[in-house]
């Protein structure tokens, strides 16, 4: 089952198109990248869900429903900036938005452990540092033990320690069954932590599924001969590579990072009596297959 | 809405603009009225004029219902303002986008805000109406409730500000800049209230068309309009004295004004983009 599933959203600003017709799914029990640059309409899409921004057109259904504020109440949710009373305290502060969730009113002191923010809990919320705002915003989404959680840039102004500790968080908590959909504009965290990603570029899906088939980090082989046919023929019956791409004149071997053998590849193909004229090993980084999906 | 109206307290209760808004709030009604008092004891029934047209006392049992609901009145910016600062304070610290994430609907969130516009206008007439009582005791007349329904035309004055403090808060949304616009919008309503009213003399006099006093039809005047000091003998404040010509015509307009209001908020909150 699909915890979100999004059709077709439109999102206009006048003549500025935010987001156009982006549709995916959300699968039940995964860790949900939504990854862009700044700017490419993943938090627009978040508000949406969240009924924060009215959407120009399509729909979207929360798990499996017609959305409304009962399924809103289901999901952890923080999005974009902490938004707190000021003048209150981290405490005071979580017990009106349990009190709004109708839940986890119980689970206050263990959410303001979890972020490390208990010796803290009677300060007010405008005397927090940005790294304390942006824990206490994570810990209320964490109350009542929501089995969705939609975290949008969550790692913002942590410094190193606090971005570990909410990527091994939201590990833990993957782990124990919660679905979390995450945006973010970092490759790395999204690789790091995410099993499923959306990828948007100004506005539109560029490619959705599993994050080890949409950020494949590989090796690239770049081989070619006087005899192309023969050499495609050959490379079909050669194993050892995940996938193969024809490349203009070349041909390109794609394979997990640290397993290629040049010389092996070498020996092989002049040993099934072809001699490669072209023979380049290529490194793809995540950052280039990013730059390749968004530019 | 008890539920929402709980959640509403925890957000107020321990803030401090709230407690020290309500505090001046409470002790300025009865000041403003003791000062009435004392003034009228002290100065105005003991002047010529009032000795030799007979005694006047404000607060005298049938009176003291409109002399401390016009006096208190003036008042109503107060729990105005403070209105305008809770709404405002919910989007200056985006806490109405949190609020709709974390489950409520659009319309709780804003009803909730307008059932307070409410209750405040609720507090403010029952502390009229003890304000009232106090001071008609102490005038050594015997009880009466005859003009009590002043006390009513002051909720609906409470009501009405608030309500029109709540719409320019959630137009405006940035405190300091709605504050601004509804003391200018009260300004240029009053302004245009003037003209209006010195044209229905005019017509009245040269066309003898009695439309009433105009000024009276416009949104924050016609709330003020069925509030009026009792006329006393000395008729010191032209306005004050004058009833409105029409008092059930603006009564409605007031009870219009305010669904305008409601629906203008409500939909408001409802169609636009947090």
């Amino acid at each position: 089952m699909s915890v979100l599933s999004i059709e077709n959203i439109h999102k206009d600003y006048g003549p500025v198109q935010a987001l156009k017709g982006v549709s995916f799914d959300v699968p039940k029990g995964s860790v949900f990248g939504i990854l862009g640059p700044n700017g490419s309409g993943k938090t627009t899409m978040l508000a949406i869900i969240m009924d924060i921004l009215k959407p120009t057109s399509g729909t979207y259904k929360l798990l499996g429903e017609v959305p409304s504020e009962m399924h809103r109440r289901q999901i952890g949710t923080f999005l974009e900036t902490p938004n707190f009373y000021h003048y209150l305290s981290a405490e005071r502060n979580l017990h009106i938005a349990a009190a709004i969730k109708g839940r986890g009113v119980d689970d206050i002191p263990k959410v303001l452990e979890m972020v490390n923010l208990t010796h803290r809990k009677k300060s007010r919320f405008s005397t927090f540092s940005l790294g304390m705002k942006q824990r206490l915003a994570i810990a209320s989404s964490l109350l009542g033990n929501p089995s969705v959680l939609i975290l949008d840039e969550p790692t913002n102004g942590l410094d190193p320690a606090g971005i570990a500790e909410i990527r091994t968080l939201i590990k833990k908590l993957n782990l124990e069954g919660t679905t979390i959909i995450m945006a973010s504009h970092l490759l790395d965290e999204v690789e790091k932590v995410c099993t499923h990603v959306a990828i948007l570029k100004k506005g539109e899906l560029v490619a959705t599924g599993g994050v080890h088939e949409i950020l494949a980090n590989e090796d690239v082989v770049e081989i070619g001969a006087a005899d192309m046919a023969a050499l495609h023929l050959l490379v079909q019956q050669f194993s050892g590579y995940n996938s193969m791409k024809l490349e203009g004149s070349l041909i390109q071997l794609f394979y997990p990072i640290g397993t290629i053998d040049l010389e092996g590849i070498n020996r092989h193909f002049f040993n099934e009596g072809i001699v490669l004229n072209h023979l380049q090993l290529k490194r793809k980084s995540l950052e280039s297959k990013f730059m390749e999906l968004t530019n | 809405m008890i539920r929402l109206l709980k959640i509403e307290w925890l957000k107020i209760k321990n803030y401090t603009a709230f407690i020290i808004v309500s505090v001046f709030f409470v002790i300025g009604v009865v000041a403003v009225n003791y000062i009435i008092f004392v003034v009228n004891n002290n100065m105005i029934s003991q002047s010529q004029a009032v000795i030799l047209t007979g005694k006047f006392s404000p607060f005298q049992f049938d009176k003291t219902w409109q002399t401390t609901s016009y006096a208190a009145g003036w008042l109503l910016l107060l729990p105005a303002l403070m209105l305008i600062i809770l709404i405002t304070n919910e989007f200056t610290f985006r806490t109405h986008r949190q609020n709709i994430i974390d489950g409520w609907s659009r319309l709780q969130f804003i009803h909730v805000k307008i059932v307070m516009a409410l209750l405040v206008a609720v507090f403010s007439a029952i502390l009229v109406f003890f304000t009232a009582l106090a001071f008609g005791f102490s005038s050594g007349t015997p009880f009466s409730t005859h003009g009590i329904t002043h006390v009513g035309f002051f909720f609906l004055k409470a009501l009405s500000y608030n309500m029109i403090a709540l719409l320019i808060g959630v137009l405006i949304r940035r405190t300091g800049f709605a504050i601004g616009v509804f003391f200018i919008y009260m300004g240029v309503e009053n302004f245009i209230s003037q003209l209006l009213d010195v044209w229905s003399v005019r017509l009245r006099k040269h066309n003898n068309l009695d439309l009433g006093s105009m000024g009276d039809y416009l949104p924050m005047n016609s709330a003020d309009g069925m509030l009026t000091f009792p006329s006393n003998p000395l008729k010191l404040m032209a306005k004050g004295v004058l009833p409105t010509d029409y008092p059930w015509l603006v009564l409605s307009l007031c009870i219009v004004y305010l669904l305008v209001f409601y629906w203008a908020t409500v939909n408001r909150m409802l169609k636009t983009d947090l």
